[in-house]
């Protein structure tokens, strides 16, 4: 099976772009939200951690409008040079200040950490706007992309890799047991009771199933901890994506907190060949093979 | 050499105490520790002219939609000692004369309260309010 990384880096650009754009689009009310708290709630975290006061509301206004602006040049591949490296700083801004009030939610690192290195990489060579108008795009035809594809790759799994070294960090191999597991997912549910939230209509059930938790605990630590195997084989990490996903489904089921980023495999895409389906797709969609014909070449280098 | 400097980045967070959080990078600590089944959580409610308490949702408490963000909302108003602000302007938002609004405490058994919902343990009152005072 032919693996070309330029194919591959152009379909996570149009995946990854499109889902920071819609992410910013449905969370934007929730951000203006966010920025609009009191000053005395400003805790700034991260690449904003300089900041001693909130910023004005128009900014966080600016952020989104940029995100969704150069977000959509980004996923047509036009003027990627400036599109996507602005779309990844703006995504980047938009979440961290988002996350400076006082709380992080974690959905959005891994989709912030794969635009930015997304935004250096020779991802519009190929199925682009700026491949159709045959504009100089990336850094060279000599660049072949699989750096770009598995720094991402790398990103995916470490992260899964860090969430496993805290457990044991935190809470030691008793994690595995099962009772914490069982705490986890009783405090969860429980405080969005207390705070008038929904909570997962299989909690009760899940939390009446005492076997279950060792299970599901062990599932989880090895998930987490045996994710950079991913790296090593095309079909380990097919098994290692499907399983990560159930883990998503897991944790949306039992404690109603969607990591959609995760979910939809966006963040696994690097580990997979998805441009080995691209023909297929292309011919049941026929309007999409028409668009991308428009390009005038495609300097695909790379085929092992 | 771009896996190795990612690989690097990611795992940055590992030198920091694994309760430090921060973002993009992060230790991810939120499902590692064991909270145990009986635990306090701070929150705040409307109780009624007839006593009868309300709870509220995450954009009346926060005036946002984020649960946890309610939640930390709640918690950072008790620690900073800013449980009186938080309630004027939860009251605010409720704008019903005739309930009182409660920044509080309560002791819970979590299993508990997701089984059948149960009554807190005991409740802690750290400010009370009404819209308009």
């Amino acid at each position: 099976m032919n693996r070309n990384a330029l194919q591959r880096l152009a379909i996570m650009r149009a995946a990854m772009g499109l889902y920071a754009v819609v992410w910013t689009l449905v969370r934007s009310a929730n951000i203006i939200d966010t920025s609009g708290q009191p000053a005395r709630r400003f805790d700034p975290i991260g690449p904003l951690w300089f900041l001693d006061r909130p910023l004005p509301t128009w900014v966080t206004v600016l952020g989104i409008l940029t995100v969704l602006v150069a977000g959509t040049a980004l996923i047509v591949g036009w003027r990627y040079r400036i599109s996507a490296p602005t779309a990844a700083i703006a995504f980047l801004f938009v979440t961290t200040y988002r996350n400076s009030w006082g709380h992080i939610i974690h959905t959005e690192n891994l989709a912030s950490l794969q635009l930015l290195v997304l935004a250096i990489a020779p991802a519009a060579t190929v199925w682009s706007l700026d491949a159709r108008r045959g504009a100089e795009t990336d850094t060279g035809e000599r660049d072949d992309g699989w750096w770009a594809v598995n720094a991402m790759a790398v990103l995916a799994v470490g992260t899964y890799f860090m969430a496993g070294v805290a457990k044991l960090r935190i809470s030691g191999l008793h994690w595995v047991n099962g009772d914490v597991l069982l705490h986890q997912v009783a405090f969860d549910n429980a405080r969005k009771i207390i705070v008038g939230a929904p909570e997962s209509p299989f909690a009760a059930f899940f939390l009446s199933q005492h076997w279950m938790m060792a299970p599901a605990a062990i599932g989880a630590m090895l998930i987490e901890l045996g994710a950079p195997l991913a790296l090593i084989k095309e079909r380990f990490a097919a098994v290692w994506v499907t399983t990560a996903i159930m883990l998503h489904f897991g944790i949306l089921a039992i404690m109603a907190i969607l990591f959609p980023y995760q979910l939809l495999g966006l963040a696994m895409l690097p580990l997979l060949p998805i441009e080995a389906r691209a023909p297929g797709v292309l011919h049941r969609h026929r309007w999409l093979g028409n668009f991308l014909r428009w390009q005038r070449r495609s300097p695909i280098t790379s085929t092992t | 050499m771009a896996p190795l400097i990612a690989a690097a980045i990611v795992l940055s967070p590992i030198v920091h105490d694994p309760r430090h959080d921060s973002y993009p990078l992060s230790t991810y600590p939120m499902f590692a520790p064991d909270r145990g089944a009986l635990l306090t959580i701070d929150t705040v409610v409307r109780v009624d002219s007839s006593g009868v308490v309300h709870r509220l949702d995450p954009n009346t408490i926060s005036g946002t939609d984020e649960i946890v963000t309610a939640s930390v909302v709640a918690v950072k108003a008790i620690q900073r000692g800013e449980a009186d602000l938080l309630c004027r302007e939860v009251a605010d938002r409720i704008g019903d004369p005739d309930s009182t609004v409660e920044v509080r405490s309560e002791q819970v058994n979590t299993i508990d309260v997701v089984d059948h919902h149960a009554d807190p343990i005991s409740v802690t009152i750290w400010a009370e309010c009404r819209f308009g005072e």
